[in-house]
């Protein structure tokens, strides 16, 4: 009896927490996708000459600063100063995409950096347009050099965005902690959000590897 | 073909090209020789533009195509694409009918001149040194140059593989392709050149025809020390 009632308490947990997947999930895909955009976008414009000292600045700023300002700061502070005022999720997205955009011209620029000076040579001496070089020739070897580390920074991600509950969103963590304060009880719900990130970090990481094996043409062959 | 006029290179306070005037006529191969550090390299990638000379002027009537030391093939493209890619972004007249078809069968049929025709959808790591040197040559040639320029094509090589190299570049030379090859192999330089110039610190130390010098290996030793 007393474990029939544990059991269905254990179940009804497990469904709530749970329920801030799909909400996790988007903050996840927005952040990383406006991450990588602009964080490619950063990289390139830093290995050129007119904006590279700006996008040096930027990025020393996003990193320099905690993300739990950063996201308090578009949340809270953008609409007092502009008068638009984002969404829960929208702001999440914004926040975690420009906050991950700065990791990701790192990563990318260690990348750009450790290919042979002779590649941008070679396309130059072939008469590749600069766009076609960048797209065909640099872009592919370096995402495939930096792939392991890429695949870090989206597993960060997913963890950092708990952090959205300092603006109310009802994500994993936030609602394993709802259900700990109801119940007088952190054991059980924490396990539970644990196990939810741990399964996603696992899926992740097992997408990575296929990937990362998929595109080692040259090492191996 | 090619007027090199007073040309002046100098990096981190150090002089490397020193005034250097050469003139050099279509379709011959010319060949550059020098010890390390002469600034061989630095004169032909000043000639294909990666380099801006100091002062000076490079007169080049034609498309240049560069052959590096170290290849540099693209590692996650097969051999056949390192050789189609830049063919892409030719405009249409330079092979004549359907543009891609007949690039393709250009790249197959240099392959197949080269000996590695059964290479093409291999990628550069798997191939040996002369393979990629091969490659690397090939891939220059697909756009179609008046002049080609090859950074020390023999370094690296076998003694076989070098003579293959100089029958390789004289047949693309038969076609009315004007070479600038860098080299301090002197024996290779001999063997190929019509005409060689020698660098030392940034000035021309001799300027020798081949065929007019009854011993133009010790003729050129003399200079190198």
């Amino acid at each position: 009896m007393v474990g029939k009632i544990i059991m269905e308490k254990l179940f009804t947990n497990f469904t709530y927490i749970g329920q801030g997947i799909g909400f996790m999930l988007q903050l996840l895909a927005g952040g990383f996708a406006i991450g990588t955009t602009m964080g490619l976008l950063l990289s390139i414009l830093r290995h050129g000459k007119v904006l590279a000292f700006l996008v040096d600045r930027f990025v020393s700023i996003i990193r320099g600063t905690p993300l739990i300002l950063q996201l308090s700061f578009i949340y809270f502070s953008i609409p007092s100063i502009c008068g638009v005022r984002l969404g829960t999720l929208a702001a999440g997205i914004v926040a975690f995409g420009v906050n991950s955009s700065a990791y990701v011209s790192e990563i990318l620029r260690s990348g750009i950096e450790s290919l042979p000076k002779g590649q941008f040579e070679a396309a130059q001496t072939l008469r590749i347009p600069k766009y076609y070089m960048w797209k065909d020739i640099i872009l592919p070897q370096v995402i495939t050099n930096v792939l392991p580390a890429l695949i870090n920074e989206i597993i960060a991600l997913l963890k950092e965005t708990a952090i959205i509950a300092v603006i109310g969103g009802m994500d994993v963590m936030r609602r394993s902690q709802i259900v700990a304060a109801e119940q007088f009880e952190y054991f059980a719900p924490l396990c539970i959000a644990g196990v939810y990130y741990y399964v996603l970090v696992l899926l992740i990481e097992f997408v990575g590897r296929k990937i990362e094996k998929r595109r080692s043409y040259a090492k191996n062959s | 073909m090619l007027k090199i006029h007073d040309v002046c290179k100098t990096f981190k306070g150090t002089k490397i090209l020193d005034h250097i005037s050469i003139e050099i006529e279509k379709s011959s191969i010319f060949g550059l020789a020098g010890p390390s550090g002469s600034g061989k390299s630095t004169l032909l990638r000043c000639i294909q533009r990666l380099e801006t000379p100091d002062c000076g002027l490079l007169e080049c009537n034609g498309k240049t195509g560069f052959m590096f030391q170290d290849f540099q093939l693209f590692p996650h493209m097969t051999v056949l694409e390192n050789l189609l890619y830049a063919t892409k972004f030719l405009a249409s007249k330079d092979v004549y009918g359907e543009k891609s078809a007949n690039y393709l069968c250009m790249a197959r049929g240099m392959l197949k001149d080269l000996g590695i025709e059964e290479k093409e959808q291999s990628y550069p790591n798997s191939l040996s040194g002369g393979q990629k040197q091969r490659v690397a040559l090939a891939r220059s040639l697909m756009i179609n140059p008046d002049i080609l320029l090859c950074d020390e094509p023999t370094s690296g090589l076998d003694i076989a593989t070098i003579q293959d190299v100089v029958q390789l570049l004289r047949s693309i030379s038969e076609t009315g392709v004007t070479m600038v090859i860098a080299s301090h192999d002197l024996d290779f330089l001999t063997k190929i050149s019509d005409r060689i110039v020698l660098l030392k610190k940034g000035k021309i130390a001799v300027d020798v025809h081949v065929q007019q010098q009854k011993d133009p290996i010790n003729y050129l030793k003399r200079y190198y020390t």
